[in-house]
């Protein structure tokens, strides 16, 4: 076998391989069990480089193996599963740096890292996946990673997340199976390509492939946290903060929505989406979502809470732009995968610093945090205002393509559910930032932790706990300065698009 | 031919040697269950290498003749007993909390082997009665190894397991009475879809099963199965239900007129159907840990068994696959998830579903076993189970006619997410933890494991499997 065809496997590898090793450590052995974690991160994202620089320059990347008839697992890099796994690389060393700094002196630490791992591995193979039952393979995977992740606490209000979060997830993964076997009773699962590989069998059977793409959108809509389907995600908030991070920001939801991209451009393709008229439902539940998650998150008092129907809201963005069935929405719709991405889990980040370091959970505590945590609350703000769409962050860019992408294909009221929709994350947000920034400090903080020298500055909280933050925020907002250039998601994505539809 | 043979006779004479010598030495049973693999594995390969073979028990001719026949399935079943018996031999032996180290498990568990074994190879009806009696004998006497409070599931699995046979010999009398041969292959050409066949294969079926514990006839096996000391429930619950639902494949595949088997078919897949609901409901209401396991074999069974009614309603061969990757995946995940239960309660010291809150953290390794062969169960990729189910599935989505039947495998994966779910769940739970009695016995938890590593295992040789198994049924 030479490099190339090994690749993929060894960055699901990079992953895979330290966390079993964790699983076997003691609890105290916390300098083994860092070394693994962060020696595994490093060697990810310098295995993914290599890929991309491969990709780049016209390489092929695949590895497979035989699994059932008509079905082999393969594992592709291609310019759209390189999107999701350079995300999830980088995405993953922050999040282990800072959670190694949320959970230190925790019990269980072990576990939480294997499983960690295990997540991070399953989305790098659902990422890398080259046909769909390689997909639905990880997909499913993934939930079983997760599910530990999300009961890690093991409190009552865990075990009924965890108990709603599998009842949604395997229901989902149950539905997207049915679809996957019934499109390969018709044509076996060949590798997905740009334009869909079902364009051959268009007209064949109109039944049997809107039942199909039906259970397939119904099972990565799961994930995806498409209204009706969304139910599960804001209670899964009570997981510790990296966990949240990371569900919010790359492996779960990222999953569902890169599932509907799969589905739409690589399955389907384009002309049989437009064939069979499949989208315009898909478009309008995204449309709704969009507006419903954002009306919610309005009402909401905790702040995790708040965000979590943010997130509701915002991935719906990504599915919205490929629903459109433009290269220029669709453009828009893949950058945000990334877009949300940065700007969420910095998000998190902040607000998992907010909890850990002076007990603020309620969005009415937030007042004059800003005083007491100048940097954690800078970084919440570029994050917020890139939700909002402002420039020069990265999000105003999503926003930007997707409204140019919608007057393209003429879904002009598209513009006014993007408008409406910046506007209700500007309500919701910017009372945050009013709170925080200007917001009347406490004399002392009630629940002041102590964590790193206790002053406001770089010393504000754990090192650990800051920095993933700060870097998230300052690449959201790098993504967004640069997007002109060659090296950023922006281009990369075009790249994608252009494949797509055979510009 | 000799291997299979070998395979037969080694656990017999060891069952028949412990008796006599009143040695009831775990290692001697340890070792022939190793040579008995060994034989196994050879029949495997020489059935591979050289195609199915037959004998002829003292060289009569063909009606009169009890015959042996060694198929590609029967090898292989042959070695996944092997295997499941040597496991269970090894946990009996080494379990601090196995309670039939020193008991007459040794010599009735290689009885039952040696009887299950003979039933694989055979192939006409009599022999199979012979066998199913001696199967029936002896799990009945290692449920009885519990001690008193065992012998009431264990006479109530008595008396319905001799009502089961009488039921089958009755069929099996009118078929001689009809047609004057008891051997499969020579009924195949004989038999009409006339009233008197009806009857007696519909006979056959009913006692089979009884036997088999298969929807609705399954009233016997809960507490029999739970009640049983645990090395006995993983090879009740792996191997022993198995046996007659092998006996009504060979009857309905390949004697039975194929009429009959297009309109029996519908009625066996609805009861499979309604074994994976309502077992997999009760699993997820019954407050025992071990009666949730063995709702969850009755649960199994329906795939099996809906594997086997829509094989014959659509007569594909494909189906083949399904159902014996439905038996090895179910036997293996069994296995691990009954020796996993077993050590958790005695561990524990109770033997409700509560009592494992906190065993993630207090027993690791037992309960990821559980939590591992549930998935299989479930039927998650990639593992065994799932390779069942997708061979299941394919047939049923191919046509548009058959995907009413699909709504019966979401709805049992549902559930049986549901039940698997409920136990892990709970071992996540970190409020109030129940403490172990004694310290956890590692090694024993790494051997509930070992099966359910190899269930998922079977994804790394899938293909061939697969290929294998569909080749190698007739």
């Amino acid at each position: 076998m030479i490099w190339t065809s090994l690749l993929p496997l060894l960055v699901v590898l990079s992953s895979l391989v330290p966390g079993l090793l964790i699983f076997t450590l003691r609890e105290d052995q916390v300098r083994l069990r860092t070394t693994l974690n962060l020696v595994g991160a490093v060697v990810k994202i310098l295995l993914v480089g290599l890929m991309l620089w491969g990709v780049a320059n016209g390489l092929e990347f695949r590895f497979a193996v035989p699994f059932i008839p008509n079905g082999d697992l393969v594992l592709k890099g291609d310019a759209l599963s390189l999107q999701f796994v350079t995300l999830s690389a980088v995405l993953w060393l922050t999040t282990t740096i800072y959670a190694i700094g949320y959970l230190e002196g925790a019990p269980l630490r072990s576990r939480f890292f294997g499983y960690f791992s295990l997540c991070v591995s399953a989305t790098v193979g659902l990422a890398l996946a080259g046909n769909l039952v390689t997909f639905v393979l990880f997909y499913e995977l993934l939930t079983l990673a997760t599910f530990p992740l999300v009961v890690h606490r093991g409190t009552a209000a865990a075990l009924r997340a965890g108990r709603i979060y599998l009842a949604y997830t395997l229901g989902g993964g149950t539905l997207a199976l049915l679809g996957a076997v019934l499109l390969h009773t018709q044509v076996g699962s060949p590798a997905f390509i740009p334009g869909g590989y079902l364009q051959a069998t268009l007209g064949d059977d109109r039944v049997t492939l809107t039942l199909a793409f039906v259970l397939l959108i119904a099972g990565f809509g799961v994930k995806a946290a498409l209204f009706p389907l969304h139910g599960w995600l804001p209670t899964a908030m009570v997981a510790p903060a990296p966990v949240s991070a990371l569900l919010h920001a790359v492996a779960v939801v990222k999953a569902g929505a890169f599932g509907l991209v799969r589905v739409i451009y690589d399955v389907f393709g384009v002309n049989l989406m437009t064939e069979l008229d499949l989208a315009t439902p898909l478009l309008w539940l995204a449309a709704f979502t969009i507006l419903y998650g954002s009306v919610r998150a309005l009402f909401q008092t905790d702040l995790k809470r708040r965000l979590a129907f943010s997130t509701v809201s915002q991935v719906s963005y990504i599915t919205l732009g490929i629903a459109l069935l433009g290269p220029i929405a669709a453009v828009g719709g893949l950058v945000h995968l990334v877009h949300q991405g940065m700007m969420k889990v910095t998000l998190f980040y902040c607000a998992g610093n907010f909890a850990e370091t002076l007990h603020i959970h309620k969005i009415r505590d937030l007042d004059g945090v800003g005083r007491r945590m100048p940097l954690t609350m800078a970084a919440f703000t570029v994050g917020a205002l890139g939700m909002i769409g402002v420039p020069p962050v990265a999000g105003f860019i999503s926003k930007w393509y997707l409204g140019l992408g919608a007057l393209e294909v003429g879904a002009d009221w598209v513009l006014l559910v993007l408008a409406g929709s910046g506007l209700l994350n500007a309500l919701y947000f910017l009372p945050l930032l009013y709170r925080g920034w200007f917001g009347p400090a406490p004399t002392h903080w009630p629940h002041d932790e102590k964590l790193g020298t206790g002053r406001p500055g770089l010393g504000e909280t754990h090192w650990m706990l800051l920095w993933p933050a700060l870097t998230t925020a300052f690449l959201a907002l790098l993504i967004g300065i640069l997007a002109g250039t060659g090296l950023s998601p922006l281009n990369w994505a075009q790249l994608t698009v252009n494949m797509e539809f055979d510009l | 031919m000799t291997a299979a043979l070998a395979a037969l006779l080694i656990p017999l004479f060891t069952a028949l040697g412990l008796l006599l010598l009143r040695s009831r030495s775990g290692p001697l049973v340890i070792l022939t269950s190793l040579a008995t693999l060994a034989a196994a594995c050879w029949a495997l390969v020489e059935v591979t290498t050289s195609g199915p073979q037959s004998l002829h028990l003292g060289d009569w001719p063909e009606p009169l003749a009890i015959r042996f026949q060694l198929q590609p399935i029967t090898a292989l079943l042959l070695v996944f007993t092997a295997l499941i018996h040597l496991l269970v031999a090894v946990y009996a032996a080494r379990s601090r909390h196995c309670r039939t180290r020193d008991t007459d498990y040794w010599p009735l568990s290689c009885l039952l082997q040696g009887s299950l074994n003979a039933l694989w190879l055979s192939s006409d009806l009599f022999n199979w009665y012979v066998t199913l009696e001696l199967l029936g004998l002896a799990a009945v006497a290692l449920v009885a190894l519990s001690g008193r409070k065992a012998y009431g599931p264990a006479l109530n699995y008595l008396l319905l397991s001799l009502g089961a046979s009488l039921v089958y010999l009755l069929g099996v009398a009118l078929i001689y009475g009809r047609y004057g041969v008891l051997d499969i292959t020579l009924l195949a050409t004989q038999t009409e879809a006339d009233q008197s066949t009806r009857v007696a294969f519909w006979l056959m079926t009913l006692g089979l099963m009884l036997k088999a514990a298969l929807w609705p006839l399954h009233l016997w096996l809960p507490k029999a199965h739970a009640s049983a000391p645990t090395a006995v429930s993983a090879l009740l619950s792996a191997l022993v239900v198995k046996g007659p639902l092998f006996i009504l494949w060979r009857l309905w595949s390949e004697a039975a007129p194929v009429e009959l088997a297009i309109e029996t078919g519908p009625l066996l897949a609805i009861a499979g159907v309604a074994a994976l609901l309502l077992g997999g409901w009760s699993a997820l209401r019954t407050p025992w840990l071990k009666s949730l396991v063995a709702y969850s074999t009755v649960a199994q069974l329906g795939y099996a068994l809906m594997a086997l009614g829509l094989l014959m309603h659509w007569q594909l061969p494909a189906l083949d696959a399904a159902l014996w990757l439905f038996v090895l995946a179910h036997g293996l995940a069994k296995a691990s998830m009954f020796l996993a239960a077993g050590e958790l309660q005695a561990t524990l010291g109770s033997k409700r579903v509560s009592a494992l809150r906190g065993t993630t953290e207090t027993m690791p390794v037992a309960m990821f076993a559980f939590a591992v062969a549930g998935g299989s169960l479930i039927g998650l990729p990639p593992s065994g189970g799932f390779l069942a189910k997708w061979m299941l599935l394919e047939p049923m989505l191919g046509q548009s006619e058959h995907w009413p039947w699909v709504a019966g495998i979401l709805l049992g994966t549902l559930i049986s997410a549901g039940y698997v779910f409920r136990v892990v769940a709970l071992a996540f739970d970190r409020a109030d933890p129940v403490p172990p009695d004694f310290k956890p016995d590692r090694f024993a938890h790494w051997l509930a494991m070992l099966p359910a590593l190899v269930v998922w295992g079977l994804a790394l040789v899938s293909q061939p499997l697969i290929a294998w198994l569909t080749g190698a049924t007739p």
